[in-house]
């Protein structure tokens, strides 16, 4: 403890890895350099100095870990490398931290990213292949016995693979605001998407017209996200922290600010942070970085600002005010009406749905259908088919919260059903921590 | 073979040795008054002289001038110039009441953001005069990657002040509350460490004495006394430096190695990995605050001989503080060198007082059996410490797949103890580490040989960016531009001539072995094309025994 050193009122952990060895390419925007920017800035401010910060290594998470999410085909051991299983481990580095007391609060500012992977893996979507905030919430949820997390998502891109994995889980409410669909990728991101049957109203998406500002995200924050929060009443707040909502953002379009993501943390005031996009590397990420570890930490963010910040540059026009307002309020109504939608929904039995899943980096199509076996008691159990690339999974996922009935129910199912010469059954139990496979 | 005289100055007294190779020809001892250190080191000197017409080939000094002036709050006041610009909140910066904030920034990549204001610099100037003040630092984030602003200023304030120092100039390593904690003190230190230059240069000139005259640093090394007075926050903390490289020259090792220096008060632990001390990532802290000076890691932990000693249900409270001499020297309270004089492993001292001593703390226990419990409840807290130590070098930030996967536990192979109760504690220490436990020969002036051995360390830090067109060497003050194709074969050539030319300045004969460190190279890439290439690669002669 040095007096001649700031402390930080909220103690604070950052897992910092920038991975400097590994890239998806050399031109890609997910390659060595995307961190460089942000370290030199991190460790130039003397953070490793700062009182109550502490720094971590990632550790190298299981294989385990990953299929307690995941459907990989054909396995998460031939599809991950030793990068992906380290930026998972990032996540539940942070996690551990926090969850045993090491910090109050943590960061992963680690890479690649995650929000895009859904649960049926079959290679690199967006820039991600496993979803490092979804492993993390099932590791946290099976070591620490924790029930009800927030994940709010706050990277410019919809977080399709968070909203997939967790749709149907009410225990689970995923938060995404983002640059609307029809204008970025992956396309996806309306309010609409609002949830599955048993878990209605709990997939919050507020997708935010382009130019989106300091003033929009502060509404949404103010209007939606942190009342639907609190209705909530989370046992913990995931913040999905993606920063290519920045106004130097090469590859969105949007107008937020190092200062802007400073108030967002500070207001949202999340337990977990984990980095996803943001590819503004010199210009944003240093300054957006350092600003959303300062607002954990409880320290002034107010001289983190991007050397050409401008205040002015940062006005909305009217009309952009009173839309996004009422698009808040659109999602305020949605949230209230959860429960009576939820009870309408689970006289249904069986509600099945069907998907075609992009997958951009090598551009191929995954077609999956989903079968929700619905319960008066739980979310039920999910019965889940998906092919692609010559390659099919037939897979029964049990999440953490299904009843003993919906349990049993759905590992006589897997007993029963039969792999032919291209397809793997797969039994994904959350309750018993087991992923089998015939 | 030529002679060398080695220095120790301790809190109480000075040590001295001089050696002949690795032969102890003299060793001598005499007590110090912190306010008269020359007076008492030339003393020392003169009666370490070699038989005329024999001469010393060298001096090495290991000196409390700095870290004394430290502790008792004898530095100058400092004008301090520093530009934060965006990042951190810097007003808790605590160096003085005399700060010009400049406005400007250089960002992370070294690119001028903004110059910073002449009238602000100016008016600081006017200001620091009226104060009289003679000395002056100056800062910028960011120096290491351009030194643009730091040398910018001093080129203006330089003929105003005695003495000045520039943050890029002491150390090439990021972290800029350490360049300005570093620079500050570095200011503040200049005109004492001058004052003791002219002092000792006196008593060498009339002890008729011209070899060249080394300080020690706190990294294991040593520089030339002239460039110590550029950098006279160099020489802050050498005693355990001293200590680590007296163990190293006393008994060789190429292991992973534990080296020991207990004293009355305190234990010192350094860490050998295959035989080389191990550097801080950064540097030593003083007086709370964090620096850039290069130290070995060490760890001081408040566990000595003469600590106060009490027993409860829970064990042995040892230390941190000493209550007045041991038992069986009249002191008031039990201390470990009562146990060391109850168990025969110290001659002096009164054996039964110290038997009493042992009684206070469980009347209940023969003394012996209580002795024994002692010592190695304090062989315990040590090994706790030094866990801890090889668990936090294991922690240490890596920031690539491959480092990751790599890191490497230290595994010690022995345990090397020096100091006071070193003979006595060397069973206990050995039981608990389960190492063998070595006591080398000449370990009460290991401090002295430490820093009669000690070669000279360097340091400097290569950053080019091809895409700029720019390198910088900050150590040197070089900032050059250079063509696109450079490489990190480039990168190591100019490194070795920058090294190679310092070396010479500094006096270093045959140029020891370089070790090329973090190596680091990296394609720019703007809109899906490479535009260029960041380098970067850090050389070091490091800590180690002058060659025989
Ligand atoms: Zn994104
Ligand atoms: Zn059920």
């Amino acid at each position: 403890m040095s007096r001649c050193m700031p402390s930080a009122p909220t103690s604070t952990g950052l897992v910092l890895f920038p991975a400097f060895d590994w890239c998806i390419s050399p031109t890609h925007p997910e390659r060595e350099e995307r961190l460089l920017y942000t370290k030199d800035q991190l460790i130039e401010e003397g953070l490793e100095d700062v009182n109550n910060i502490s720094f971590f290594n990632p550790e190298i998470a299981a294989h385990h870990d990953i299929d307690r999410v995941h459907l990989c085909v054909p396995s998460s051991r031939k599809l991950l490398t030793e990068s992906h299983l380290i930026s998972a481990g990032g996540a539940i580095r942070a996690a551990r931290a926090v969850m045993e007391r090491e910090v109050e609060k943590a960061f992963a500012v680690v890479r690649p990213p995650g929000h895009h992977a859904m649960q049926t893996v079959f290679g690199d979507r967006g820039f991600c292949i496993v979803n490092i905030e979804a492993i993390m919430v099932e590791y946290i949820r099976r070591h620490y016995g924790i029930r009800k997390i927030a994940i709010v998502d706050t990277d410019c891109h919809h977080g399709d693979g968070t909203q997939d994995i967790f749709y149907n889980d009410p225990d689970t409410l995923f938060i995404s605001l983002h640059q609307d669909g029809r204008t970025l990728y992956p396309g996806s991101g309306f309010l609409h998407e609002s949830g599955g049957p048993s878990a209605p109203g709990y997939t919050i998406n507020l997708p935010l017209p382009p130019e989106t500002s300091e003033e929009g995200f502060d509404m949404a924050m103010e209007r939606a996200i942190m009342p639907i929060l609190d209705a909530f009443e989370p046992e913990l707040i995931i913040n999905s922290a993606g920063q290519d909502n920045h106004y130097t953002d090469p590859i969105t379009n949007m107008n937020f600010t190092a200062q802007g993501y400073a108030r967002l943390n500070r207001r949202l005031n999340p337990d977990i942070c984990v980095l996803e996009g943001g590819y503004s590397i010199e210009g944003a990420l240093p300054y957006t970085n350092l600003g959303i570890i300062l607002a954990m930490a409880g320290l002034d963010t107010s001289h983190v600002r991007e050397p050409d910040y401008d205040p002015a540059n940062f006005v909305q026009p009217p009309e952009m005010n009173s839309y996004i307002g009422e698009l808040c309020d659109q999602a305020v109504a949605l949230f209230a009406g959860r429960e009576q939608l939820r009870r309408e929904q689970a006289e249904q039995g069986v509600v099945t749905t069907d998907k075609r899943i992009y997958y951009d980096t090598t551009g191929f199509d995954v077609r999956e259908s989903r079968s929700y076996h619905l319960c008066p008691h739980c979310p039920g159990f999910t019965e889940i088919t998906a092919a692609g690339l010559d390659r099919q999974v037939h897979a029964f996922s049990i999440p953490f919260n299904a009843c003993p009935r919906c349990h049993t129910r759905a590992k006589d199912r897997f007993q029963k059903s039969s792999g032919d010469g291209h397809s793997q059954v797969v039994l994904q139990d959350r309750i018993d921590d087991l992923y089998e496979l015939k | 073979m030529a002679l060398i005289i080695g220095i120790d100055v301790g809190g109480t007294h000075a040590d001295g040795v001089l050696l002949d190779g690795d032969q102890v020809l003299t060793k001598n001892k005499v007590p110090v008054d912190q306010e008269k250190l020359s007076e008492a080191i030339i003393t020392l000197l003169r009666s370490l002289l070699p038989e005329p017409p024999a001469k010393p080939g060298a001096i090495h000094l290991s000196t409390t001038l700095c870290t004394n002036a430290i502790v008792n709050d004898a530095l100058d006041e400092v004008g301090m110039f520093i530009q934060a610009g965006p990042g951190m909140n810097p007003e808790f910066l605590n160096c003085g009441d005399h700060v010009c904030w400049l406005d400007g920034a250089i960002d992370h990549r070294g690119k001028v953001v903004k110059k910073p204001d002449q009238d602000l610099i100016d008016q600081a100037v006017a200001r620091f005069g009226r104060e009289r003040l003679e000395s002056v630092g100056i800062v910028t984030k960011f120096s290491h990657r351009n030194n643009g602003h730091e040398e910018l200023v001093h080129d203006q304030v330089k003929p105003h002040f005695a003495h000045s120092s520039m943050g890029h100039r002491i150390s090439g390593l990021p972290n800029f509350p350490r360049r300005v904690y570093t620079t500050w003190l570095n200011a503040a230190l200049k005109s004492r460490f001058s004052s003791f230059q002219e002092a000792m240069d006196q008593g060498l000139e009339r002890l008729q004495l011209d070899c060249p005259c080394h300080i020690l640093k706190a990294d294991g090394g040593t520089i030339p006394f002239a460039t110590a007075g550029h950098f006279p926050c160099e020489s802050v903390h050498s005693g355990p430096s001293a200590s680590v490289m007296g163990c190293l020259a006393l008994t060789p090792s190429q292991e992973d190695a534990i080296l020991l220096d207990i004293g009355g008060t305190t234990t010192d632990i350094g860490i050998l990995a295959h035989g080389t001390p191990l550097l801080e990532p950064y540097g030593v802290t003083i007086k709370e605050r964090p620096t850039l000076i290069r130290s070995l890691n060490t760890r001081s932990i408040g566990l000595g001989g003469d600590s106060a000693v009490a027993l409860d249900v829970a064990g042995f409270t040892i230390g941190p503080h000493k209550l007045g001499p041991p038992m069986g020297f009249g002191g008031p309270v039990p201390t470990p060198t009562d146990a060391m004089i109850v168990l025969g492993a110290i001659e002096a001292g009164s054996r039964q007082q110290a038997r009493a001593a042992m009684a206070l703390l469980d009347p209940e226990q023969p003394a012996e059996e209580v002795a024994g419990q002692l010592l190695a409840a304090f062989a315990e807290q040590v090994r706790e410490a030094v866990a801890e130590m090889i668990e936090e070098l294991f922690d240490r930030p890596v920031y690539t797949v491959a480092a990751l996967l790599e890191r490497k536990k230290i595994h010690p192979r022995e345990v090397i103890v020096v100091g006071g109760p070193a003979q006595a504690m060397a069973a206990p220490l050995g039981q608990v580490f389960q190492l063998p436990c070595t006591v080398p020969l000449h370990f009460e002036v290991a401090n002295a040989i430490g820093s009669a051995r000690t070669r000279a360390t360097l340091q400097v830090s290569l950053y080019a960016d091809t895409a700029d067109g720019s390198l910088s060497i900050p150590e040197t003050g070089c900032r050059e531009k250079i063509r696109s194709y450079f490489d990190m074969e480039d990168a190591e050539k100019k490194v070795m001539e920058v090294i190679t030319a310092l070396a010479e300045e500094r006096g270093i004969g045959t140029l020891p072995e370089i070790d090329f460190l973090e190596r680091q190279e990296m394609n720019t890439v703007r809109g899906f094309r490479t535009s260029g290439k960041i380098i970067s690669l850090k050389a070091q002669i490091r800590p180690g025994l002058e060659q025989l």
